[in-house]
């Protein structure tokens, strides 16, 4: 009886990758071991391991980890011909950086995580910006401190600084801007309440404002050039609250209601000062910047004050 | 006793009584208890006019007196109490708080019993009516039954208080006023009577009117019971006036109409230092009202539920129906309030943002600091270290290991409430002392301008009630010159600036004292 003879299949190489490459694009998320194994299971472990070699040193392949073993995933062919002029080091150090994401990483971690010398590394990264693979970025937190990140990718509103901040930049006028229409807003709100003369709960009800409604509002006044979230918005009215001029309470509130978060809204509301201008400050002591200096019978005193003579003349 | 309170107290007492009791006044309240042989050696002066100071601040609370340190056989020692001294500064205030409550009586009714410290009932009834009939057109006359009603409204509502019985030496003296019984009751004395009308023509008559006036006092029914001011209700009526115009200004008039009608009706029952007034209902208050407010009771009740949920204001705390007001709260708003607008005032809106950002938030770190108050990185940084130099705000460290290396360090910003209000109330003392010495100083150095103007008026005075003629007036009022006129007229402008602003800046101490006060008694 003639065996029922297993045709192996020719262990071409090439046909091997090619079957691999294929079965990547069919899973663009990725391909495990077991997944080529599954599908050519005639395949030996070692001849499976040199042909996803071969594909990932010509940068055909990605080799990414996740929480159940290795994944093979399809590089992008534009990629892939970005690094064909480059040689390992670079390479290596171009994965660093877009292992980074957008937060960007600083020169000195780069030779940590690749183990390269200083020079090297200097000279990989001034070569990458040249072909406009990487670019710099200045952080904002420290001003002398440079971080690279991939060229098209858009930096992290933690190195940038996010809406605020425009090249580095403290934008204050910008943020006092949006500060006084916030707050008269909340006072036109409030007063109109006021006016309506209804029963106090109801006056009182309709002179809050969502953090939502004020969001809509300061979107609507088209005012700012980049786009505000309700975070920044929330930020500038806590502002308002430091400045004594608002006061915030937290309702509960359905989820899916417009404008709430985790169940939550923050409602906001203009409120007038408790006390006047305290008695201290009407006298010109109270605001004195040599107050600790000033005796009786000295350079300073009560009797020579200049401030004083000001004051009782005015 | 700090030495700001000292030089204040020492302003005080040399304005109101002179330098003499100023000297021992100052002496006492620097060296604590003495007796008397020490007071007269160590500032030189002698004896009698040391017991005539003693017997002046007696007189007016500021010096209490009892056994000595070895035991009831050694020397009497004499004490000095600081505090109220300086209560001399709110004088004006109480005056005025009599005024608007019960009218011209009150307010001299309070005035000479302030002035004299301790006083009769008779006598204080006889004194006011007589100025009373003063200042009153020809012919008419106070009634001393009008003046007493308005006496016992002022005992009534705890205005006036007896003072307490001298304690015989040996014997423990007295527990304060609260405890005795009979503070506020009033003598049985049937005070009939009118007012004289003091003129300058009967000069004479006055003389024995005087000595027969004398003896009268002497036949009235109260001896030995002596009226005082009950400070501590009258800081009540400021504390309450305090509340309610926060509330107003923070809620609305009816908000701050309830809350007044709240504390009107916890008066008399809610102790000087009790954090809570006491339970009310709401019928009780709906029934208490002012009948111009009429608005019902549901209305009323929604106006209660707001004010309790009102983070800031005067704090209401219920469980429903019963509502009690949370006065400690409410006077620790009000001195933050006071220490913001300090800030604000005194180093620009940014700072006062870090400022409330810091007593909100506790502890922060210098980055936190920026990015809550949006302030620019340096600016911020300066701020900072401005409050740091001048003591608003502390620095607390917290070590990240051991050896406490600075770069391995959190450093965090906090305000603490109560040791900058302390902080502010000395300051507070010193610009009213500083205030006061200004006034000093500009009265002096014009004092020569002044006699002349004094002697100007004397004469002018006499002329016209001598029947001159218009020419030798205008003679007389041309002696002083135009721009000597001006200046006179500046230098009154200038004090009168300093006295209100005083009273302003004594405003601001009201405030930080009760709040420190009500802190302490816990």
């Amino acid at each position: 009886m003639a065996d029922v003879k297993v045709k192996k299949e020719s262990s071409d190489p090439v046909d091997i990758e090619n079957r691999i490459k294929a079965l990547c694009q069919q899973f663009p998320h990725g391909i495990t071991d077991q997944v080529i194994q599954n599908d050519m299971p005639h395949l030996e472990a070692q001849q499976r391991a040199m042909a996803i070699n071969r594909l990932l040193s010509l940068g055909q392949l990605d080799l990414l980890r996740n929480s159940s073993g290795l994944l093979y995933r399809m590089k992008d062919a534009q990629t892939a011909s970005k690094m064909k002029g480059s040689d390992n080091q670079e390479k290596l150090v171009y994965q660093v950086i877009e292992d980074a994401g957008n937060k960007g990483i600083w020169s000195r971690d780069i030779r940590y995580k690749s183990n390269l010398p200083l020079t090297e590394i200097n000279k990989i990264l001034k070569n990458l910006e040249s072909k406009k693979l990487i670019k710099a970025v200045k952080s904002v937190a420290a001003s002398k401190k440079k971080v690279y990140m991939l060229y098209n990718l858009q930096p992290d509103r933690s190195v940038t600084g996010g809406a605020w901040y425009s090249d580095q930049d403290f934008e204050s006028e910008f943020v006092e801007v949006l500060n006084q229409q916030c707050f008269k807003f909340l006072q036109s709100k409030a007063e109109a309440a006021r006016d309506s003369k209804q029963n106090p709960m109801v006056q009182r009800n309709s002179s809050f404002a969502t953090s939502h409604e004020v969001w809509k509002y300061i979107c609507e006044l088209g005012i700012s050039k980049v786009d505000l979230s309700m975070e920044d918005i929330e930020t500038i009215l806590n502002t308002l609250i430091y400045d004594g001029k608002v006061e915030m309470t937290i309702i509960a509130a359905k989820e899916g209601t417009v404008g709430s978060v985790d169940g939550q809204m923050k409602l906001y509301r203009g409120v007038n000062p408790i006390i006047q201008p305290t008695g201290l400050v009407k006298a010109p002591c109270g605001l004195c910047p040599v107050f600790d200096d000033c005796h009786e019978g000295g350079e300073i005193s009560p009797s020579n004050c200049v401030y004083m003579a000001e004051w009782l003349d005015f | 006793m700090t030495a700001q309170e000292v030089r204040l107290c020492g302003l005080l007492l040399q304005e109101h009584f002179g330098e003499v009791v100023e000297r021992i006044g100052t002496h006492l309240l620097r060296g604590g208890a003495q007796n008397l042989r020490t007071i007269a050696n160590e500032t030189n002066t002698p004896l009698d006019l040391v017991k005539k100071s003693l017997c002046v601040l007696v007189q007016h609370g500021a010096c209490e007196f009892g056994s000595g340190r070895r035991g009831p056989g050694s020397p009497v020692e004499y004490r000095a109490n600081c505090e109220r001294v300086l209560r001399v500064l709110r004088y004006p205030r109480y005056i005025y708080t009599a005024k608007t409550l019960y009218g011209d009586t009150g307010e001299l009714i309070v005035e000479e019993v302030l002035q004299r410290g301790h006083m009769t009932m008779s006598n204080t009834v006889k004194t006011v009516a007589d100025r009373l009939t003063h200042n009153m057109e020809e012919g008419r006359s106070m009634e001393y039954s009008e003046v007493v009603s308005a006496f016992s409204k002022l005992v009534e509502t705890h205005f006036l208080q007896r003072c307490p019985p001298v304690a015989e030496m040996g014997t423990a003296a007295s527990s304060t006023t609260p405890s005795n019984p009979d503070c506020y009751k009033l003598p049985h004395v049937t005070l009939i009577g009118r007012g004289k009308r003091r003129r300058s023509s009967d000069d004479s008559e006055e003389q024995r009117g005087g000595k027969k006036a004398k003896m009268e006092v002497e036949s009235c029914g109260d001896e030995g019971i002596y009226w005082q001011v009950n400070f501590e209700r009258f800081h009540q009526h400021f504390r309450d006036q305090a509340v309610i115009s926060a509330v107003a200004s923070k809620l609305d008039q009816t908000s701050s109409e309830i809350v007044r009608t709240m504390l009107r009706m916890s008066e008399v029952t809610t102790t000087q230092t009790a954090a809570y007034t006491q339970p009310l209902s709401a019928n009780e208050i709906f029934r208490s009202l002012p009948p111009n407010y009429s608005i019902s009771r549901p209305i009323l009740d929604q106006y209660l539920s707001l004010l309790v949920d009102d983070p800031v204001g005067a704090d209401l705390d219920s469980p429903p129906h019963i509502p009690t007001l949370n006065l400690q709260r409410a006077l620790a708003n009000l001195a933050r309030a006071t220490l913001e607008s300090v800030v604000q005032e005194r180093f620009g809106s940014r700072s006062a943002r870090i400022f409330r950002l810091l007593l909100r938030k506790r502890h922060l770190e210098q980055k936190q600091v920026e990015d809550f108050a949006m302030i620019p990185a340096k600016e911020a940084k300066d701020m900072l270290y401005t409050l740091l130099s001048e003591n608003l705000v502390q620095l607390q460290e917290i070590p990240k290991t051991p050896d406490h290396a600075p770069s391995r360090t959190f450093y965090l910003y906090t305000v603490n409430q109560l040791p900058t209000a302390r902080l502010l109330l000395q300051h507070c003392y010193k610009t009213v002392a500083n205030l006061i010495e200004r006034r000093l100083f500009e009265t002096k150095e014009n004092k020569r301008l002044l006699e002349k103007s004094q002697r100007i008026e004397a004469i002018l005075a006499s002329l016209q009630a001598s029947g001159a003629e218009p020419e030798q007036l205008t003679e007389v009022e041309e002696m002083i010159t135009a721009p000597e006129r001006q200046q006179l007229e500046a230098l009154r402008h200038h004090i009168n600036k300093l006295d209100s602003t005083e009273n302003q800046v004594d405003e601001t101490v009201f405030l930080l004292e009760s709040y420190i006060f009500s802190t302490k008694t816990k």
